[in-house]
């Protein structure tokens, strides 16, 4: 997963819900997509162009884990993302 | 839960009073039937909250009204928004509002905090992609208007999308619907356009385009779950009131604190009289306003019937300008002075009373 290539699809309206929760619309699929806290956090960071090293280091301070887990948890995020086709990769 | 009339049941709903909260709008709307003067060379003006205190108490008392829908303009442009949502919710009413939708999020801390009295929101949608809608209303407006629809939907607050059929989307509709319907909308309420001048005149939908458009949001209403309909300005020649401000049930409040007969007259671009207008509140006791109200809608619903009944003896079918129930006060109350027509349509043309007006 190249760290700096990943942004978010220009087809997506992002809502910050209430700072704990996110909705993403796809407007080609017309589809909502609930995001939890942590999926917020990634997807904020991809919005404000920050590489998935820098996103990781965040969750790890933001969450007190491990950067082995919090690397986990965000490439996991970022592939439901790809696989979502809510995200580009250039 | 968003009320729709049928004119089978005659169910007008429950009294009511639409309020103009302001004059402005952000958003510059080509169709848009507001006076342009109004909307954006005058000065803003906002309905006083203190007037509209007083106002909800004595429609409570006089006419028994428990709803009030809120228009403009741009509501949400009223700078005591939350007051106004407060004083609705503190009269024991229940409170709705038609939006752009492009400040839904700075007032939506005000709607959370009334969601027992904010029963729904009715969002207008020209189009389905950015490039659609926005060709209308401006860039980033359809973003703001899907953030809105999230908004609401994960809130549960129900909302509707309203949309003025035009020739350009005319072919449309069933896409509008889906669209509606993925983004969990309750309702989807098309409307006509309304004939702010000779030009939008001349390029609105013909009687025979529209009729088909009438017979599609039939056809859609029968197929989704939420509510579709069309609001009252369709072909209509049921001898019944085909709406709530001629069935007696809703009122108008214009910005300036003038009770007048309904939303759709008020303020008509181009009009050249407010014979709508009966009373002036911020002067006038309510209870003789409400009284003069009741006449000019019992006199203009009787003015349309005669001139049904005139047509149907010469063995006519009523013209646009007269079928529409609609058109006809705006010809009735001189806000459309170019059109002078009375010219009649070859029989044959059947009336679709599918849906009446919905508010
Ligand atoms: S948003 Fe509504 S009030 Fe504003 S210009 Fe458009 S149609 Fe008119
Ligand atoms: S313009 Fe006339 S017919 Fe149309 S909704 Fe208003 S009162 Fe009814």
């Amino acid at each position: 997963m190249n760290s700096t290539s990943i942004l978010p699809g220009k087809h997506i309206v992002f809502t910050d819900f209430d700072g704990t929760e996110g909705i993403l619309v796809d407007l080609n699929t017309k589809k909502y997509y609930q995001l939890n806290e942590t999926a917020m956090l990634v997807w904020k960071g991809l919005e404000q162009g920050k590489t998935v090293d820098e996103i990781v280091g965040q969750v790890t301070t933001e969450y007190e884990i491990s950067l082995d887990h919090a690397k986990r948890s965000v490439e996991k995020l970022l592939g439901n993302f790809q696989s979502y086709k809510l995200v580009t990769s250039e | 839960m968003i009320h729709s009339e049928t004119a089978f049941t005659n169910d007008y709903g429950p009294q009511r009073l639409t309020i103009e909260l302001v004059n402005i709008c952000n958003l510059h709307c080509s169709y848009c039937f507001r006076a342009e003067d109004a909307l954006y060379n005058s000065k803003p003006e906002f309905l006083s909250v203190p007037v509209l205190r007083k106002v909800l108490s004595d429609a409570k008392r006089v006419a028994g009204t428990t709803r009030v829908i809120f228009t403009g303009g741009e509501p949400t442009l009223h700078p005591e928004f939350e007051t106004v949502l407060s004083a609705v919710a503190e009269s024991g009413m229940k409170s709705s509002f038609v939006t752009n939708g492009w400040h839904f999020e700075r007032v939506w801390p005000a709607i959370a905090a009334h969601r027992d009295s904010v029963t729904h929101v009715a969002f207008s949608l020209d189009g389905i992609t950015r490039e659609e809608n926005d060709r209308w209303r401006g860039g980033g407006s359809f973003d703001r208007l899907v953030r809105a629809f999230a908004r609401c939907h994960f809130s549960s607050l129900p909302f509707a999308i309203k949309v003025v059929v035009r020739r350009d989307n005319s072919d449309q509709l069933e896409q509008i619907a889906i669209f509606a319907a993925r983004m969990g909308a309750n309702a989807l309420h098309f409307v006509h356009t309304m004939p702010t001048s000779a030009e939008i005149d001349n390029t609105s939908l013909a009687l025979d385009e529209r009729r088909l458009v009438e017979e599609e949001v039939a056809v859609l209403s029968r197929i989704f779950k939420m509510n579709v309909a069309i609001d009252v300005g369709y072909y209509n020649i049921d001898a019944q009131p085909p709406c709530s401000p001629l069935a007696g049930t809703s009122m108008n409040i214009d910005y300036r604190g003038r009770l007048s007969l309904c939303c759709n007259l008020s303020g008509f671009r181009n009009g050249t009289d407010e014979t709508d207008v009966v009373a002036d509140l911020n002067v006038e006791p309510f209870v003789e306003a409400h009284q003069k109200m009741q006449d000019l809608s019992l006199a203009q619903h009787q003015k349309r019937i005669n001139r049904l009944a005139t047509m149907q003896a010469e063995g006519v079918t009523p013209d646009l300008f007269t079928g529409s129930p609609c058109l006809f006060c705006l010809h009735s109350f001189t806000k459309v002075p170019w059109h002078n027509s009375t010219d009649t349509e070859e029989p044959g043309i059947r009336s679709l009373p599918v849906f009446n007006s919905i508010h």
